[in-house]
């Protein structure tokens, strides 16, 4: 077992650090405050390769393995601080370009996948509808086959960066009837006749994401434009929420690096009855279970992309990642605010943005007890 | 009696993962798994999948019905039907 990271993944580690302390900073307070997405630093991003990192050379991507990939995104959680902004980003790679890679034509590939591997593209995915969110083969969006075409009509909700995407992977059925197995995926071009985007969603967190929902009203997909085999949607989906689940919080590793090398810079300068707050144990002790939950959920979230890369017991390791690094975030944000105090509280310290950002975390991709579901199924209970 | 081809391999699956620390004995070729709730439909999925990699067979969507799944029999018919097209 090896835990060491190559001197070329150390060297690129840096290089992302680099790039977005030079390449992505702006005024996140407003934007956050303004609910407003940042498409020149999407640009940028995709301008250096990040959204590209694991997919193939000859569609724009980097070519990396996940795990390298995965410790860029970490590297960027520690260095840029749009919470936002970086999950749009691993959503789009983990849930709309990864299952157009895997289960996308050649076509759809050069299509679709090469604009969204370099920046050019902004990719959504959905899902949810009002009536199903964790109980997601419930859906009611119906795709019916006409001739070349496939006509879809339905709603779906809760979907991030639906105001700004220009293209979506969207799921519906063609037979209620057969649950999963009618399940169908669809990749759908935002200026398809019938799509419209719906109603915007405001958020507790992650504000620099739009979040919108989608109407689709005798839109007509293209047969082409189908995603993987007709009925196997929930492959599809199964398949793209494991790698979500395993990746999409990477960001979330190097956010809580940030917290805490923050944190313990702020214990060791704020005096209170004459000495560092740093001195008083109950302040070491929040930042020990700061330290503790980071190394823990760090090695938890590597061995999921590994399990998924190599294809042993993917969904359970996934689910535990998830479970892990998404609570072990929220509680960092909650200490980090609490070592601070009344600064912890004020919105222009940056505390209170993070926190609110890791709520998310816990819901999207599946809740915290969805995970333990999941779980709980792997030990045949 | 002699069972078909298909028969241990589609049994120890549904045995690893959907009747976990039982009796192999009780799982017989006409044991219903979809009617009798032992498979449902997101086990459908994972079957369906386990069957098109094991024995390089594609179904199509209007085959995917429980009736076809529903027993050891019934799916090693389908199988056999599948490998002869």
């Amino acid at each position: 077992m090896e835990f060491a990271w190559t001197a070329e993944q150390t060297a690129f580690r840096e290089a992302v650090i680099e790039f977005a302390r030079r390449s992505l900073r702006d005024d996140v307070i407003g934007r956050d405050r303004d609910g407003a997405f940042a498409r020149e630093l999407w640009r940028r991003c995709g301008e250096f390769g990040i959204q590209g990192l694991p997919f193939p050379e000859e569609y724009g991507g980097g070519g990396r393995d996940a795990l390298s990939a995965v410790q860029a995104l970490e590297a960027l959680g520690y260095a840029c601080r749009d919470n936002g902004l970086l999950f749009a980003i691993a959503a789009q790679m983990w849930s709309v370009q990864m299952p157009i890679h895997r289960f996308g034509t050649d076509d759809q590939k050069r299509r679709f996948l090469s604009r969204l591997c370099t920046g050019e593209w902004i990719g959504a995915h959905g899902m949810s509808e009002p009536d199903s969110g964790s109980d997601a083969f419930s859906l009611r969006t119906r795709a019916e086959r006409r001739g070349e075409d496939y006509v879809l009509n339905g709603t779906k909700t809760f979907v991030s960066e639906a105001p700004v995407a220009d293209v979506f992977v969207v799921f519906a059925t063609l037979d209620p009837r057969k649950g999963p197995l009618g399940i169908t995926g669809f990749i759908v071009e935002r200026d398809t006749p019938g799509f419209h985007v719906g109603r915007p969603i405001h958020k507790m967190g992650l504000r620099t994401s739009p979040m919108a929902e989608l109407v689709l009203e005798d839109c007509r997909v293209p047969a082409a434009n189908r995603l993987g085999r007709e009925g196997r949607g929930a492959q599809v989906f199964n398949d793209s929420m494991e790698w979500e689940r395993g990746c999409i919080l990477a960001n979330a590793l190097g956010a809580m690096e940030r917290q805490l090398e923050d944190s313990v810079s702020y214990a060791r300068e704020r005096r209170q009855f004459g000495v560092p707050i740093s001195q008083f144990q109950a302040i070491q002790h929040r930042l020990v279970d700061m330290k503790v939950r980071l190394e823990a959920a760090r090695l938890l979230l590597y061995r999921a992309v590994w399990a998924k890369q190599s294809d042993r017991d993917p969904g359970t390791a996934a689910a535990i990642a998830k479970l892990v690094v998404s609570e072990a975030w929220v509680q960092s944000g909650l200490n980090a605010v609490q070592i601070r105090g009344g600064y912890g509280y004020a919105v222009e310290y940056e505390a209170e943005r993070d926190l609110r950002d890791a709520v998310g975390s816990t819901l999207f991709s599946g809740t915290s007890d969805m995970q333990r579901n999941l779980i709980a199924r792997s030990l045949r209970l | 009696m002699t069972e078909p081809t298909s028969m241990p391999a589609v049994k120890q699956f549904i045995l690893d993962h959907f009747l976990a620390g039982e009796d192999p004995a009780r799982l017989t070729p006409t044991t219903p798994l979809i009617t009798g709730g032992i498979v449902d439909s997101l086990g459908l999925l994972d079957l369906v999948m386990f069957l098109e990699q094991q024995f390089h067979v594609e179904f199509e969507a209007h085959e995917v019905d429980p009736a076809h799944f529903d027993t050891l029999a019934a799916i090693d018919a389908i199988l056999q039907r599948k490998r002869a097209q």
